[in-house]
């Protein structure tokens, strides 16, 4: 039972848009891939011939040696038309950027953002898919849950759960920052110290800890470069 | 409140929920104060306790004594309404209807109380329900019927906490609630040792119905039964007596803030020029 799935996470193959999508380790034996990819490749019987390949050999590098025999074996094999590596978000080249800058190109993004508008009182529950944002004030005794960021435009005084279940990226800001709680990801940070600065402030996650800084004075997105999407 | 209004004919009563969520912070005191007080602008006023099992409306009404039927005989039947309210010694068209001692909150449920106020409207101008602390049944059971609410709460954060849950329940039963602060001490909220009235409605944000001060004259007035509103010198007596002016529809009643005497001298200081 724990070699099949071992063998499973090792070589994979899943139908893309474009073609085949093929994720494996390319620190294993060159036997043991080419045994795997014919195994699979045999299921696909006709449909491989021609098929486009997104071979994806994970953050390894230097395996270009792997990639070409590879390349090789599935076109001799099979007759794929190609092959070639998957796009990976880190190698954005700087035109992306550049045209997602251009007026108008975010019409067609969609978001699963909550926004909404009102007081959140003591016994109520808010939960968000993704980013939350209240227009208004969060009262103690409440419950805020979210997915991704948690953007409070108003006094933040209840429980504040952001990133939710494992996103240690995501943020907390209030412009009243007076939480009974907080957490991102699975990181809590219980028994804040109740500052009475009346600044905006934001939590975040930074070496396994949370850390709540003064939003302005941190500017923590002022650094990046182009507007991204969050 | 469209809805409530329009299942109400015009000369039909009002049905109004004194609650607050925590226990002891004084609705029991403030329903039959204000009541007192609505009686006192000629209206008939009952007062209802809803705290079946615990009731002590009657005790702080100083009509005790004179029960012989119940809210729960009422309900069930047993009795006429007439029977079960009991007119107050003092103050003309005041009645009172009893809580029974001897049952617990679950005799009553939210439809037969619907169908007794429904009732109590054809009788009385306004009718007043003395809730139970705490969310459950008792509280069911005095909201379902209720076209307005009043939440009682005192500069206590765990007061705020428990009236900021109740207003939340009372919005999801689209009854819009009006907010009285009771207990204020302001030679303590001066010294920064108390929430002051705004930060209570910062919090809340709802209609602010009145201000009350600690007063010593409650525990007097809860002691011998003479209503707290008839007491000219109590300061607690008289906002109470406002609050029914504002409830009895007189709206551009200022709002009076509880002062301390010291405070009072030292601006007359600081107008004349004397102190700091």
């Amino acid at each position: 039972m724990d070699i099949q799935s071992q063998d499973k996470s090792q070589v994979r193959l899943k139908g893309v848009k474009e073609g085949f999508y093929v994720t494996l380790d390319p620190t294993l034996p060159q036997v043991f891939l080419e045994e795997e990819l014919t195994r699979l490749f045999n299921q696909l019987q006709h449909l491989a011939s021609n098929s486009r390949v997104i071979l994806d050999i994970g953050e390894t590098q230097n395996r270009q040696d792997v990639v070409e025999s590879l390349t090789a074996f599935l076109k001799n094999k099979y007759h794929v038309k190609s092959v070639s590596a998957p796009q990976r978000e880190q190698q954005m080249t700087e035109d992306k950027p550049r045209k997602l800058d251009m007026p108008g190109n975010w019409h067609q993004h969609h978001t699963d953002a909550l926004i909404i508008a009102g007081r959140v009182r003591s016994g109520q529950k808010i939960s968000a898919k993704k980013h939350l944002v209240i227009l208004g004030d969060v009262n103690p005794g409440s419950e805020i849950i979210a997915g991704g960021d948690i953007l409070i435009m108003g006094n933040l005084g209840g429980t504040a759960l952001a990133g939710q279940p494992d996103n240690e990226d995501a943020i907390i800001l209030a412009i009243g920052f007076k939480p009974i709680q907080i957490q991102i990801g699975g990181i809590i940070a219980a028994g804040l110290p109740t500052s009475s600065a009346h600044t905006i402030e934001f939590a975040h996650v930074e070496n396994q800890g949370i850390i709540v800084e003064n939003y302005i004075k941190a500017n923590p997105f002022g650094r990046l470069t182009w507007p991204v999407v969050r | 409140m469209a809805g409530g209004s329009l299942k109400r004919c015009a000369l039909e009563g009002k049905i109004i929920v004194i609650t607050s969520g925590k226990g002891g912070v004084g609705k029991t005191t403030a329903t039959a104060s204000i009541g007192a007080a609505l009686a006192l602008e000629g209206k008939q006023v009952a007062v209802v306790d809803m705290d079946i099992g615990l009731r002590n409306l009657d005790v702080v009404m100083g009509l005790e004594n004179r029960i012989v039927f119940n809210i729960v005989d009422a309900v069930k039947g047993k009795c006429k309404i007439k029977q079960a309210a009991i007119k107050d010694r003092r103050i003309e068209n005041l009645y009172l209807i009893p809580a029974s001692q001897s049952d617990n909150k679950d005799i009553l449920n939210p439809e037969a109380m619907v169908r007794f106020c429904k009732e109590l409207r054809k009788e009385f101008d306004y009718v007043l329900l003395d809730c139970p602390a705490g969310i459950e049944r008792g509280f069911e059971n005095s909201v379902a019927p209720a076209d307005e609410a009043v939440v009682i709460c005192t500069p206590e954060i765990s007061s705020v906490r428990d009236a900021d849950r109740v207003i939340g329940l009372l919005y999801a039963r689209s009854i819009t609630p009006k907010l009285i602060v009771n207990r204020i001490v302001p030679e303590m909220v001066e010294k920064g040792d108390m929430l002051s009235h705004e930060d209570v409605v910062e919090v809340l944000s709802i209609e602010l119905l009145g201000l009350v001060e600690m007063d010593s004259q409650v525990i007097i007035s809860t002691n011998t039964g003479v209503p707290l509103v008839l007491q000219k010198e109590s300061s607690a007596g008289q906002a109470f007596r406002r609050i029914a002016m504002r409830l009895n529809g007189q709206k551009n009643l200022p709002i009076e803030i509880p002062q301390s005497s010291k405070s009072f001298w030292k601006r007359v200081g600081q107008k004349i020029g004397i102190g700091k």
